[in-house]
């Protein structure tokens, strides 16, 4: 670990060549996997990354450099080439001073107290929980993994940060086969905490609920085209606003202009029953932390509130260039990763609608029950799905499943066509891609109703 | 780096396993990022590592780490070890033995390290102002990068293999934002090579501005089933895609929507598709694959009719089969897994302007959305985002977005009408030499 008196002396040692500002990011991360398939524990691997990255700022110029040997004659050159890069400037560097935590994510019990013996077992009961479900089962894929990271971050206007942050996740992907058709299911839950996330017989639930979804696709028939009202089911549903809206939010897309929010705090951008929050502090959640990857204490930030923009969510470096404070969004996949604005955990306030409401009132309309992923283009706002379980609504009633669906829209228009939203809200949790680096991140939301939606099928 | 090498395998036998292997990798690289002619971010870095497997009785283990020093490396092989205590004893699992012959490649250039720092900033700087002055309406460029890396590989393993290699790679990569009518529209593109004097920055520049320009004004068009163009970009995520279930792994697993079809037609007698780790321009190629298998060329599917799947050392055990060289691995903290190298659609014959030729009502396609989200594996069905450009009578006609092209990957497989003759590589979801391609009919949905 690396104590004060060299992350001061490796911050001088930059400024002393250039640049404006300096920061010193050093982790040390321990992982573990596991990967069971065909109900055998196929794959195990332990790893140990540890690094340090001295990022030097100057006017809007970023320079960084990263090193995998964290001795004091190595830190200390690349604190000196990331200082040269930057050039110019040049300046001091504040006394350090500790901050404390305003949220502790406790873990009762950490990954390296349990065998790896132990960790097996949990997987092998998603997999016979999945198996048991049906003898249509024909594969279970489940993977485990957790990782505990030391982090130290220290600048120049004085911040020094030290956090532990311990992650565990467990994700299922289960084929269901039938008279030579095959389907998949997938689920998955992790957290900011420790192995207690398993209690409470989770594992099982994971992989009856992947089998179930596989099973259940088995009988689908082809997704049909066009526009119609499109119900999302709690919890998934919300990486739709992660990426239809959240993206663009995002300060740095903001400050090139190249979002479609640009411009407009204050102004409605999406129906009055839209609140969009993005909150970081949340207890042992997924997307959380004690404090961002830049040392800012993690926070709830409120987006858009009753429809109106509210806000963006920054770094430090986006935060000072636009004259206000970081809002604990500056986030990094590592230490070989400069920080970028992005979403911790990011959901929609429940309403006071309930899904059967929602259900009965659509006379015609697709049910979005499984989000399988998306992507969106900032600077345009359009966006597209994959939906791996939905299902058609008719009558008011959830009717026969449909495969090989898509979702697409632009987010600034959905979020106006939102008419109603449910109270049954849940979060869940993904990894998010950006400009190459990929965070945790959780979404979530109730069950809501988007009018209007193109619903891109096979059948004409 | 082979000394490092074999202080890392001599650490994992100490442990008394049947078999080791390591794998150490060192790199450096640099990226420069313009914005507005000034240098927006430069990252640059070096690292190393490595990665230990071992096998005793049929069950393996995996480790890997940063740190090589001798105390680093000595937890490595323990924890490699202790690994294999929990996996299942499996048969199949094993090193390959050494080859005796490697191809020979010029993957190095020397000039990457020669070529200043300014002059490859001022590459970067060339994307953004080119990308500007193609056209009034693009009003900005975003993420203006030159990027370049240069690793040395080396593994060693109980079998006696003991070899290494260097490469150099690098690219230019620009988005142009365009602008109209308070419509935004964005168009990409890239370059690679070994060394920075094979980047045509001012080419990239023309071409991510076309793009973004040449959807300005989309909008939605009506559903329909018609002849569709894909041009390379797009044609290379599809063929990524068929590429990744064309693994035996996927196909052992039953994840494939190949599995068991070996000697049938699986798409139209046009299609010839190969898996090339020998290419001199491709960024995949080695002399060997992430366990020392020597690379080579493997025919997947000919004259539209499936060869055969690629193989690591472990599928092709439980086939009975030798190793295809394509056991990859990311780097040192995955691995080794069945992947494809450089993908290559090869044989087209049409010019690309021709394949529109007698389309009468069709959809050309310039970026596709959700490829990883919308293909379902193993059944084939295929839905994702597109926008692009109507074809009426032969030629380009209005701007379309927010549609989306569905079917099955085998129907497009075998609807594939006409094939172009203008391959380029396309690096995104792996290294793809693509042409341009015309499947008839799709489906678009829209309005």
């Amino acid at each position: 670990m690396i104590d004060e008196h060299l992350a001061e002396e490796a911050l001088t040692a930059a400024l002393e060549r250039g640049g404006e500002f300096a920061e010193l990011y050093f982790e040390r991360r321990a992982s573990m996997s596991l990967n069971l398939e065909d109900g055998k524990l196929e794959k195990i691997s332990h790893g140990l990354d540890a690094g340090a990255s001295i990022r030097v700022i100057r006017g809007r110029s970023i320079s960084f450099v990263f090193t995998e040997k964290t001795d004091e004659r190595s830190l200390i050159g690349a604190a000196r080439l990331a200082g040269e890069a930057a050039g110019g400037g040049g300046g001091g560097v504040q006394p350090l001073a500790g901050a404390e935590p305003a949220v502790v994510h406790k873990v009762k019990t950490p990954p390296d107290s349990v065998v790896a013996g132990e960790k097996a077992e949990l997987l092998k009961a998603a997999d016979r929980a999945a198996r048991d479900r049906g003898p249509e089962v024909v594969q279970a894929s489940i993977g485990f993994s957790d990782e505990t990271s030391q982090i130290v971050i220290a600048n120049s206007d004085g911040c020094l940060v030290r956090e532990e942050r311990t992650r565990v996740r467990l994700t299922a992907r289960v084929v269901a086969s039938r008279n030579g058709a095959y389907q998949t299911g997938y689920d998955s839950a992790g957290g900011l905490k420790g192995m207690e996330l398993f209690a409470a017989g989770l594992p099982p639930q994971l992989g009856g609920s992947a089998a179930a979804k596989a099973i259940t696709m088995l009988d689908s028939r082809p997704a049909p085209s066009g526009k119609m009202a499109v119900v999302l089911h709690r919890g998934f549903g919300g990486v739709l606003f992660h990426e239809a809206c959240g993206h663009g939010l995002e300060a740095d897309a903001v400050e090139k202009g190249a979002s479609v929010f640009a411009g407009r705090v204050g102004e409605q951008v999406a129906s009055p029953l839209v609140t969009l929050i993005d909150d970081g502090s949340i207890v042992n959640e997924w997307g959380s932390g004690s404090f961002d990857d830049e040392g800012v204490p993690a926070q709830r930030n409120i987006l858009i509130e009753n429809g109106v923009l509210k806000g963006f969510m920054f770094d430090r470096l986006r935060a000072r260039n636009a004259g206000v404070p970081p809002t604990g969004n500056g986030r990094r996949q590592s230490f070989r990763h400069p920080p970028i604005p992005r979403m911790t955990n990011t959901f929609i306030l429940a309403g006071d609608s309930t899904p059967e409401e929602i259900i009965a009132s659509t006379e015609h309309g697709f049910f979005a029950k499984t989000l399988s992923g998306g992507q969106v283009e900032p600077a345009t706002g359009d966006f597209v799905f994959g939906v791996s379980e939905g299902y058609l609504i008719e009558s008011g009633k959830v009717s026969y499943p449909l495969r090989g669906a898509t979702l697409i829209g632009n987010g600034l228009v959905a979020m106006n066509n939102v008419d109603l939203v449910a109270g049954d809200f849940e979060m869940n949790i993904g990894v998010c891609g950006k400009d190459g680096q990929g965070v945790p991140v959780g979404s979530g939301q109730g069950t809501l109703r988007i009018l209007n939606m193109t619903v891109g099928g096979t059948e004409v | 780096m082979l000394d490092i090498a074999r202080q890392v395998l001599d650490a994992a036998m100490a442990a008394g396993v049947e078999q080791a292997e390591a794998f150490v990798q060192l790199d450096r690289s640099m990226r420069a990022k313009v914005y507005q002619q000034e240098v927006e971010e430069m990252v640059s870095a070096t690292g190393s590592g490595a990665g230990i497997r071992v096998i005793d009785h049929g069950s393996a283990g995996y480790a890997y780490t940063s740190d090589l020093s001798p105390d680093g490396i000595k937890a490595a092989a323990r924890a490699a070890a202790e690994g294999m205590s929990v996996t299942a004893r499996d048969e199949f699992a094993g090193l390959p033995a050494p080859a005796a012959e490697f191809p020979q490649l010029d993957l190095y250039s020397p000039r990457l390290q020669e070529v200043r720092v300014t002059d490859k900033i001022s590459l970067a700087m060339t994307l953004e102002k080119a990308a500007l002055e193609h056209d009034r309406r693009v009003r900005q460029v975003e993420a203006a990068t030159y990027s370049e890396s240069e690793s040395t590989v080396a593994i060693a393993n109980s079998l006696g293999f003991s070899r290494s290699y260097a490469e150099t790679s690098c690219f230019a990569f620009l988005q142009a934002i365009a602008e109209d009518e308070g419509q935004m529209q964005t168009g990409i593109s890239f370059v690679t090579g070994r060394e920075p004097g094979q980047l045509d920055a001012a080419a990239a520049a023309a071409e991510a501005a076309g793009r973004a320009l040449s959807l300005l004004g989309a909008g939605q068009c009506a559903s329909m089933s018609c002849p569709v163009v894909m041009d390379p970009f797009v044609a290379a995520s599809v063929i990524g895609v068929a590429g990744s279930v064309l693994t035996a792994e996927a196909v052992q697993k039953r994840r494939s929507l190949f599995a068991g079809r070996r000697g049938e037609r699986v798409a139209s007698s046009l299609v010839n598709l190969l898996d090339d780790a020998v290419h001199p321009d491709g960024l995949a190629s080695a002399p060997f694959d992430g366990e020392g298998v020597p690379s080579r060329r493997t025919e997947l599917i000919k004259d539209g009719v499936l060869q055969g799947f690629l193989y690591d050392t472990y599928t092709g055990r439980k086939d009975g089969v030798a190793s295809t060289g394509n056991g990859v691995r990311g780097s040192y903290r995955s691995q080794p897994h069945v992947g494809a190298t450089n993908l290559r659609l090869t044989g087209g014959a049409t010019p690309a302007a021709a394949l529109l030729e007698g389309i009468e009502l069709g959809f050309y396609v310039i970026d596709v959305t959700g490829m990883h989200s919308g293909v379902n594996l193993i059944s084939g069905d295929f839905s994702v985002g597109a926008s692009g450009r109507l074809i009426r009578n032969g030629g380009l006609s209005e701007p379309v977005r927010e549609v989306t092209i569905a079917g099955n990957l085998l129907d497009m497989l075998g609807n594939i009408k006409k094939i172009g003759n203008d391959n380029r590589w396309v690096p995104f979801g792996g290294s793809i030499h693509a042409p341009s391609v015309l499947i008839e009919p799709m489906t678009v949905s829209g309005r």
